[in-house]
């Protein structure tokens, strides 16, 4: 195997996901994780946003507001929309150039696609999902990631290859407000594809909601028991004020967008209040809620497993039980106090 | 082109989740008794292959990199229409990662002469997911990630994915040969006919192929050419709940307050 110089490489990279100028708030999220990061590294180095697209400027400034020192920009309308073969090769030429210690990317569909394709190349140790992001006493970057449930953390390491590459679920870390006084650098860098050379063609895209489900406070999620009817989850969902959300099911039913899936491929939430609605209780679904601080359970199976990790579980109809606890919850003695 | 697509389909056997135990006392994890599954995404992958053969006569080869013990998810493969499978297995890849998991089976895709690879959307025991874009990537081919549907286009040598993208949907085109990974459960397997059932169980055998067979140079593969290790296995503490199950929804609405949670 070649072996890497591994004290060649240094700065943090995180990679700013866009979408015809709408970035996607796990890059956000992930600059402010990579800021601690960078208490840990050398002086000297650098927390770097990567930002591929089209039309990058104010993307490029914010990017500097939410924490980056340096943004690295390749701006040119062969980024947009995403494509996993311009990207990557525009990445792979920016990584044997310049060497970076550590990329992270966000563990959305785009991201995955995005790290699996990259992380090949440059041979570098790319860690899945994770929810836990350290430095460790050689500098290594420790990426934890749940297995089974929430049950174990595995922590992965990559000790001889660069760069130490993460994806990281949505909804994890917590983004910096954005601060237009902060200082940082915009640098331009030369685009290295060109039409000719891609092999793929995007024909048609048609994106609807984007919902941030992530820093609901209450959050109502629909699985494969409502049948399609949406009705009674979203009257519950209004009377508490809250979110709607979903298992995969919902989703994969075409019931429910898939910005609103909670889950090992959707999104981690930790409202203070996560009401599962005929939802079973599959450890992928599991591993996106277990840190919600009550858990209620509406399920007619009395052995659904969800009630093992719910605090309060009713067994019964969720066509029935939904809008009766509506009624319940109105007729509260103040009605202010149920919302509030 | 005039041939015949050639097909072929990543597979991999794992322990069934719902069987997997957590030792209490020692906090590891038991999957080695644990039943041996079909990864349930692979499932989709399957039926992606034979629509395709359904719909332009391609030619389905299945296979797995893994031990011997794994030979029943190729048998399931042929019992469901592949029209053969083969099993990828040397001492050489102990130990590999995604990373030389990738490279081999792109090794794999070239030895079949394949135009189009396809794949799950990840596996149940590792779940990166990374697998399939490892292989694009080894091979410099287009990739098509989180695919509901398949529109191949013989005349054009093209493939057309409809994939799901945050928050919606997207239509690509992608050049043949390209790496396909199936969303799980964007599409209704097939069940095994009876005929191709026995056929699997009785008749068929499974091509071998070890790392000479498929022109990988050992030290490229294995544990050694991993560029991630586990650096150790945490039980996190278990999330304490309630777990308690009300008789009404008045109770359950009185414990909502009660928490503070209305
Ligand atoms: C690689 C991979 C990744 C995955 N990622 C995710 C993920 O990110 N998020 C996720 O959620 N899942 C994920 N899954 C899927 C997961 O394994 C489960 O299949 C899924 O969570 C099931 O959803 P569900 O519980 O809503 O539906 P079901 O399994 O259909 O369960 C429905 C539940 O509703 C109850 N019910 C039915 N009717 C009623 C009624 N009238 N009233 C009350 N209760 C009723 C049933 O008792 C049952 O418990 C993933 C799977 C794989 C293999
Ligand atoms: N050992 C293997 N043999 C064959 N295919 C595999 C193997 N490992 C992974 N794959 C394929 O790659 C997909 C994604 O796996 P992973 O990247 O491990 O989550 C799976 O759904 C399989 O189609």
């Amino acid at each position: 195997m070649p072996e890497v110089d591994v004290d060649e490489y240094s700065d943090i990279w995180v990679f700013i996901e866009e979408h015809a100028g709408e970035v996607a708030p796990v890059s956000w999220e992930l600059l402010a994780e990579a800021k601690k990061l960078m208490d840990e590294k050398p002086d000297d180095e650098e927390l770097v946003a990567l930002a591929i697209g089209s039309d990058l400027e104010d993307v490029a400034e914010e990017a500097i507001a939410r924490g980056a020192d340096r943004v690295l920009v390749a701006d040119d309308p062969i980024f947009e929309p995403y494509r996993a073969d311009p990207y990557g090769k525009q990445f792979r030429e920016l990584v044997a150039e310049r060497k970076p210690d550590i990329a992270l990317i966000g563990g959305t569909t785009t991201g995955r696609d995005f790290a699996g394709r990259v992380a090949v190349p440059t041979h570098a140790g790319l860690t899945a999902d994770c929810t836990q992001l350290g430095i460790d006493d050689e500098g290594h970057l420790e990426a934890g990631r749940p297995a089974f449930g929430g049950n174990v953390v595995a922590t992965i390491k990559c000790e001889n290859h660069r760069p130490q590459m993460a994806t990281i679920r949505p909804g994890v870390f917590e983004p910096l407000d954005r601060d237009d006084t902060r200082d940082g650098e915009i640098e331009y860098v030369d685009v290295v594809v060109t039409e000719e050379e891609t092999v793929t063609e995007v024909l048609e895209r048609e994106v609807g909601e984007t919902a941030d489900i992530t820093d609901a406070d209450r959050v109502v999620a629909a699985g494969g028991g409502i049948e399609g009817d949406t009705g009674p989850i979203e009257r519950l969902a209004e009377a508490l004020d809250a979110e709607v959300a979903a298992s995969r099911k919902a989703v994969d039913e075409g019931w429910m967008p898939h910005a609103r899936q909670v889950g090992q491929t959707g999104k981690t939430v930790r409202p203070e209040l996560y009401v599962a609605v005929g939802i079973s209780g599959a450890v992928q679904h599991l591993e996106g809620m277990n840190d919600s601080d009550v858990v209620i359970a509406i399920n007619n199976d009395p052995n659904a497993p969800i009630f093992d990790h719910a605090d309060y579980g009713i067994v019964g109809d969720l066509f029935e039980v939904c809008d009766e606890l509506v009624a319940a919850l109105e007729e509260a003695d103040d009605p202010q106090e149920v919302l509030a | 082109m005039t041939d015949n697509w050639t097909v072929v389909v990543g597979i991999k056997q794992v322990p069934d989740e719902d069987d997997v135990t957590i030792d209490p006392d020692t906090g590891t994890l038991n999957r080695a008794e644990a039943a041996a599954i079909l990864n349930p995404p692979d499932r989709n992958a399957l039926e992606a292959a034979l629509q395709l053969k359904d719909e332009v006569g391609a030619e389905v080869i299945a296979f797995t990199m893994g031990p011997p013990t794994a030979t029943p998810v190729l048998e399931l493969a042929v019992a469901l229409g592949c029209d053969d499978a083969a099993l990828i297995s040397d001492m050489a890849f102990a130990g590999s990662d995604t990373w030389p998991t990738s490279l081999t089976l792109a090794y794999a895709a070239e030895y079949f002469d394949a135009d189009v690879g396809i794949f799950g959307e990840e596996t149940t025991d590792s779940s990166t997911g990374q697998v399939p874009p490892g292989i694009a990537a080894h091979l410099d081919w287009a990739q098509l990630t989180y695919v509901a549907d398949l529109d191949p286009r013989p005349e054009d040598n093209q493939l057309l994915a409809t994939r799901d993208v945050e928050g919606g949907h997207e239509v690509v085109a992608a050049d043949l040969p390209v790496i396909v990974a199936v969303g799980y459960g964007d599409n209704d397997p097939r069940p095994a006919g009876l005929h191709r059932k026995l056929y699997a169980e009785t008749e068929f055998e499974p091509m071998e192929l070890d790392a000479e067979a498929l022109g990988i140079d050992p030290d490229e593969v294995g544990l050694d050419a991993s560029p991630t290790q586990v650096g150790g296995m945490d039980t996190a503490d278990p999330v304490e709940r309630e777990q308690e199950v009300v008789d009404s929804v008045e109770d359950l609405a009185a414990a909502m307050a009660e928490e503070g949670a209305v």
